[in-house]
Parts: structure tokens; C-alpha cells; sequence
């Protein structure tokens, strides 16, 4: 028998609104800026929209930062406040607040921002000419920007499987239409959003159908009651089996890992280069977020059943990401399948678990960290290197960068060398943490393939590093533009990051220690 | 059998007749006409299950609006409309054997989960709009309201992709990529100075 609510008086139910301001500024001051965007004479939208989108993101990370020690669940039991979640916040505003900078740069294309003139105007009409002669330009992408960031903040602290769907859908929306919006290459952008719409429905439709089953299973879908079932249950359950394996598909393609990885060389080449930055970092550690709050608090009981099926992901992502990687000729391409590498990496961590589940969630955190930052400077650095058709992404015209601008040459050495994880960068700190937690939870195998899988990987961010100072520079070669304080702010925070991460990686390592306990 | 078994049984065969109906009709209005029976049918079979609020939701939004914009969207796009033999594609089996898949795990889960739950006729307030609004504002208020933003977002993205300021006068258009190279290469020499 199952039970039967019923009927009974309305009681008001409890928010928590102080422990959910960062996610109520955000939302809140993304309603605010569609307004502006609809009252608003045109010339004054661009700085009122960056104006309002850094003052939220400020607010709320100081509020976040407030509220460290919270632990409790918030909203009717919808969201989990705790250490994880807080430290994904900080994380996430940090990294949207770089990704601000990169999409309000101007200076790097003439004075306008790196999104379409006019989003209706057909690529190669003469509607498309004249907006883009009247210098429109589309600033909406800031309150979009704002919702996928509200979304992202949710998607981790969800503590229910309908607020983490809501989440999801919330974060990857606005994301869609973002990646359709470049000023420059614009059919190819279009196609990204489109091949994103629909692999990313395709996605969340498996989500949808895995929490059904899961509902089936438990009768509940907060987390809690999920895990709760799965204590009393005696035997093998083909609902709880077949609802986990769904449930992992819609969030494993959010991560970009393998087989459900296709999207993401075309979206990321495709994407204006700031939201590829903020995707490549902050839907990453959101969806990570996410995975993680739900496989260890709601499914952990049934750590049996799962680990396997992610042990073959793991690898397959490993494997795929690494050695695609070495055949793309397009940096974006290379850094879209770096980017599944990673993800590989990150779940070597997330599977090699037995008993110690905060010291792999301390090390998750630490490597999204360490990993967001260098991926958004080396994004940010691609925006930098241009031609007349605008960002000059083939590998061939990267050739001899060293010689024609050192600088900007040695930072993208930098994030490489990062990536590849070369001790004294925040990348090798984060392998480490990462390998160690997974060694000490048994999954050996698994760590001697990652290393492998980082010595392939190492050889082709070698190669572009390589390419930019040991080759002598093509005649009419790209130019490096001047950015703006925005888009140097970003990188430098990105250098400042990656650097400090690397030598002096213990403060951050403790916070992230501090902060691997789970509600739930 | 009671009557309300009966009924049931009755509204569930019209349902699924009419759906398959909906899939095999080559004439497109007659599938989204069909559709108007099936979903019809859907609201009687909730209501049977005592959830009024749902079954007239259902009435009002699906048969009242969603088939409609679906009759004005073919009236727009396809009319006249005659029987399309490119709407049967070679993947239809393909189709029905993912359909009868997934019919058969959700009805694998509804029986796992509800078999032998009872509703109490006369105790029972389950799908009124009562106890369906104090579920929605009380436990499930957050996500709630985050799905307004959801329904925002894709608001401001319809208007973003479909708005022009631009208006197509093709004189100034040409006018316009006249004075297009003399800027561009400005902009290139501000932003490389």
C-alpha cells in the first residue's frame, strides 16, 4: 500500500532566504537586467548590462563566502547548504565572473563584443551587412549568461531529483543560445547550438526517464529517501539498475565524457570563445557537482552496481580524449578534447572510491578548481590571436607565435604545461590529488591508465608549445590584438591561479577538505 | 466490474486506439485531430483517477492550445495539405520498437511502484486543485519558481533569435556595405595600435 496524501490545511512553507541569497541575487538581478534590456536606450545597455552582471556576481560571492559553516537543507528539503556546495559556489562565481570579463571585452574586434550584431539576421544578407555597419550589438547575453549561472549554482546543491532536473534545464538553455550567437563564422555557430539543442534534449530526456525509474524504485526522489531505499533493499533491482544507468547518461554528457561526448568538439569550435571558456569550466564543475551530490549521497549505498559501468566510461573518455587530441589541427578542436581528457581524469577520482569518500570529493574539488582557471585563460588566449576573418584557431597559423609575440605566447606555454599536468602548476597538483585518492580507493588499474593517458596528452600540448617557439614564423601570419583591461584581468587571474595552485597548493587543498562533507 | 472500472477500460481503449490512429493516418490534420480524441481521453482517465485539477489542465492547455498552435503552425507552413507519402519514413519500425520498449518499462515501474495502492473515494482529495497547488507552493516551491526562469529564458531567446531592428530596405543595405571595408580596416588599426 502506498500511502495517500490527504487533504489538509495549506501551510506556508520555509525558505531559508539568507542561505539561498547567492542563487536569489543571481536570478533576481538577471530579471532585473531583461527589463533594462527592454527599457533601456541602446547605447547605455552595454555598460548597465556589465555593470549589473559583476555587481551579482560580486554580491553573491561575497554572500557565499558568508555563509561558510552552513549545513543544513534549505527550501522544503530542495537544496543541501553545505561545505560541497558552498565551495561549488565560490568556484562557479569566481569563474563567471572571469567569463563576465571575457564577454564584455570589446577592444580585440574593433569595438563591439564577439556576439552576433543582430541573432535574426540571416549569415550573408544585406539585413546582416547593415547591422553589423550600425554596430549593434546583441547584449541579452548577459541576462542569458545570468540564468546559466543561476542554474549552475543550483544543479550541485539540488538535493532532490525534480530540483536537479529543473537545474539542468535551467543551466543548459541560456547555453544553447549562447553558442548560436557569434559575430564571427556565424553558420557554424548556428550549427553548434543546434547540434547542442539536440544531443542536449536527447540527454536530459534520459535523465528524465532514469528519475521515473529511480521514483519507481524508491517512491520518493529526494536523495535521502533514495539512499534509504536502497538500505532496505535485498537483491539485485532492475529499476534502481536501469534508472542509475539513465540518471548517468543525462549528467555524464553535461561532463563531455565519453561515449557521450560528441557534442563537444563542435560546440566548442563553433561557440563564441567566452562562452566556450564558461562552459569548458563552469558546466564542468557544476555537472561534476551534481554527480558527484548524487552518486554519493543518493545512490552511494549502491556503489556496487555502478562503479563498473564508470570504470569503462572512465576509460573510454580517457582513451578518446587523449588520443583524438593528437589528430586536431584547430586549438579549439584540441582544447574541446583536452577538455574530455580532463573529464576522464576527474572521474578516475570520482570511481576510485571505497571507504574515504570526502578525501576523493576534496580532490575533485581541488582539480575543477584548478582546472577552471587554466582552461578559461587558455580560451581567453585564443580570442587574442586573430585575423582579418577574425580568431585565427588552425594550429598552422599558431606557428612561430613565440617570436611575433612572446608574451601572450609564454601564458597559453603556461596553461599548456598546466594541462598537461608538469609539476609546479596547478594541473600537477590537481593529478596528484586526484591519482592519490583514487590509488588509496583501489582503483589501480585505473590510476596507471590515467598516467598513461597524461604522457599521451602531454605530447600534444608539447607539440603546440613546440609550434609557437621552435618554428620560424609564416609571412602573413595572425595578429595578436590588444585586449581591453577585461579580457588581460581574466588571463592574469588565470596566470595568478595556475601558478600559485602549483607552488603553494596547501590553503586551497585544506579549504577543499574542509568543504567534502555531504548533507544529505 | 463497476462502473468506474468499466469506464476506465473504456477511456484507456479510446486512447490508445487514437494514438495509434495519431502515428498511422497519412493526412497530418487528421493525426492532430486524432491527437484531440487521445488526449481527451487521457483527461477522462484522470479523472477517473480523481486528479480533476490535472485532467482539466489537461483539457485546457493540451487539447485547447498545444493542438491548436499545432493546426495553426501546419495551417501556416503546410497549407493545403494533402496525404504526404514522405511522411512515412523507413525508420518507422525503428520507432515502434523504441515505443513498445519504453511503454514496456514504464509500465514495469508504474506496476513496481503503485501496484495495490488504493485511493479511498471517500477520504481522498489527490489531484484536486487544492492539494495540487499546496504541493507546488509548499514542498516543490523552489524548483517551482526556478522553472519561471526557465520558461523566461527561453522568452528572451525567441525574441533574440527572431526580433530585427533592422528593417530590409535594400537601398540602404547597399549604402550601408559601401562604408563596411573603410570601417573594418579602422577598427583594424585601432585595435592593433
Amino acid at each position: 500500500m502506498t500511502s495517500i496524501l490527504l487533504a489538509q490545511e495549506f501551510k506556508s512553507p520555509t525558505i531559508e532566504y539568507a542561505k539561498v541569497a547567492p542563487l536569489l541575487i543571481v536570478f533576481g538581478v538577471a530579471i532585473v537586467s531583461v527589463i533594462a534590456e527592454a527599457f533601456l536606450p541602446r547605447r547605455f545597455r552595454y555598460p548597465t548590462q556589465v555593470v549589473l552582471s559583476l555587481g551579482s556576481l560580486a554580491a553573491a560571492l561575497v554572500v557565499t563566502v558568508g555563509l561558510a559553516g552552513s549545513k543544513l537543507l534549505a527550501a522544503e528539503g530542495a537544496i543541501a547548504i553545505d561545505g560541497f556546495t558552498l565551495f561549488l559556489w565560490g568556484t562557479i562565481l569566481v569563474m563567471s565572473i572571469i567569463s563576465v570579463l571575457l564577454l564584455a571585452e570589446r577592444a580585440v574586434d574593433g569595438g563591439v563584443t564577439a556576439f552576433a550584431a543582430q541573432a535574426a539576421a540571416l549569415p550573408g544578407t544585406e539585413a546582416e551587412r547593415e547591422a553589423q555597419a550600425r554596430r549593434l550589438e546583441q547584449t541579452e547575453v548577459f541576462p542569458l549568461f545570468l540564468f546559466a549561472v543561476g542554474g549552475m549554482l543550483l544543479f550541485p546543491a539540488a538535493n532532490d531529483l525534480l530540483t536537479m532536473f529543473v537545474a539542468l534545464e535551467v543551466l543548459s538553455l541560456p547555453l544553447y543560445l549562447l553558442c548560436g550567437l557569434a559575430r564571427r563564422r556565424r553558420l557554424l555557430s548556428q550549427e553548434a547550438a543546434m547540434k547542442y539543442f539536440l544531443l542536449g534534449a536527447f540527454a536530459s530526456a534520459f535523465f528524465l526517464y532514469g528519475m521515473a525509474m529511480l521514483y519507481g524504485f524508491a517512491g520518493t526522489i529526494s536523495f535521502s529517501g533514495i539512499a534509504a531505499a536502497i538500505g532496505a533493499k535485498t537483491g539485485v533491482d532492475g529499476l534502481l539498475l536501469a534508472g542509475t544507468a539513465l540518471v548517468a547518461v543525462g549528467l555524464l554528457f553535461k561532463i563531455g565524457a565519453a561515449p557521450f561526448h560528441m557534442w563537444t568538439p563542435d560546440v566548442y569550435q563553433g561557440a563564441p570563445t567566452a562562452i566556450t571558456a564558461f562552459m569548458a569550466a563552469c558546466t564542468k564543475i557544476a555537472a561534476f557537482g551534481a554527480l558527484l551530490r548524487l552518486f554519493y549521497v543518493a545512490l552511494g549505498a549502491a556503489r556496487w552496481d555502478w562503479q563498473p559501468m564508470i570504470w569503462v566510461v572512465a576509460i573510454l573518455t580517457l582513451g578518446v580524449g587523449s588520443v583524438l587530441a593528437l589528430t586536431q589541427s584547430d586549438i579549439k578542436r584540441m582544447l574541446a578534447y583536452s577538455s574530455i581528457a580532463h573529464a576522464g581524469f576527474l572521474l578516475i577520482g570520482f570511481v576510485g572510491v571505497r571507504d574515504h569518500i570526502s578525501a576523493n570529493t576534496s580532490a575533485i574539488l581541488f582539480y575543477l578548481a584548478a582546472y577552471g582557471f587554466a582552461t578559461i585563460g587558455a580560451f581567453a588566449v585564443v580570442t587574442l590571436v586573430r585575423d582579418a576573418s577574425g580568431e585565427a584557431t588552425h594550429l598552422s597559423r599558431w606557428v612561430g607565435l613565440g617570436k611575433r609575440s612572446p608574451i601572450v605566447a609564454s601564458v597559453m606555454a603556461l596553461f599548456l604545461l598546466a594541462f598537461a599536468g608538469i609539476p609546479l602548476t596547478s594541473g600537477f597538483m590537481g593529478k596528484w590529488a586526484v591519482f592519490s585518492a583514487a590509488w588509496q580507493g583501489g582503483a589501480w588499474p585505473l590510476v596507471v591508465i590515467g598516467v598513461v593517458a597524461s604522457v599521451v596528452a602531454a605530447f600534444f600540448y608539447v607539440r603546440v608549445i613546440v609550434l609557437m617557439f621552435f618554428s620560424e614564423p609564416a609571412a602573413e601570419g595572425p595578429t595578436v590584438a590588444v585586449p581591453s583591461v577585461f579580457t588581460s584581468v581574466a588571463v592574469a587571474v588565470g596566470v595568478a591561479a595556475t601558478v600559485v595552485l602549483g607552488l603553494m597548493p596547501e590553503p586551497l587543498l585544506q579549504l577543499a577538505a574542509r568543504a567534502a562533507q555531504l548533507v544529505g | 466490474m463497476s462502473t468506474v472500472r468499466v469506464l476506465f477500460v473504456l477511456l484507456g481503449a479510446v486512447a490508445v486506439g487514437s494514438a495509434l490512429l495519431v502515428v498511422t493516418t497519412r493526412q497530418i490534420v487528421h493525426a492532430a485531430l486524432w491527437l484531440v480524441v487521445t488526449l481527451g481521453a487521457l483527461a477522462g482517465c484522470f479523472l477517473l483517477l480523481t486528479a480533476e485539477f490535472v485532467a482539466w489542465v489537461q483539457v485546457l492547455i493540451y487539447v485547447g492550445a498545444v493542438v491548436v498552435l499545432l493546426l495553426f503552425a501546419l495551417m501556416l507552413t503546410r497549407a493545403p495539405t494533402r496525404p504526404d507519402p514522405a511522411a512515412r519514413t523507413p525508420n518507422a519500425w525503428f520507432a515502434a520498437v523504441v515505443a513498445a520498449a519504453v511503454a514496456g518499462v514504464l509500465v514495469t515501474t508504474l506496476v513496481a511502484g503503485f501496484s495495490g495502492a488504493v485511493i479511498d473515494l471517500d477520504r481522498a482529495e489527490i489531484g484536486g486543485a487544492r492539494v495540487t497547488g499546496g504541493a507546488v507552493f509548499s514542498t516543490w516551491v523552489l524548483p517551482f519558481e526556478v522553472l519561471s526562469v526557465l520558461l523566461l529564458a527561453a522568452l528572451v531567446g525567441a525574441i533574440v533569435l527572431s526580433r530585427r531592428d533592422v528593417p530590409n530596405r535594400p537601398r540602404d543595405a547597399e549604402a550601408a556595405r559601401d562604408t563596411e571595408p573603410a570601417r573594418d580596416a579602422d577598427d583594424r588599426e585601432r585595435s592593433s595600435s
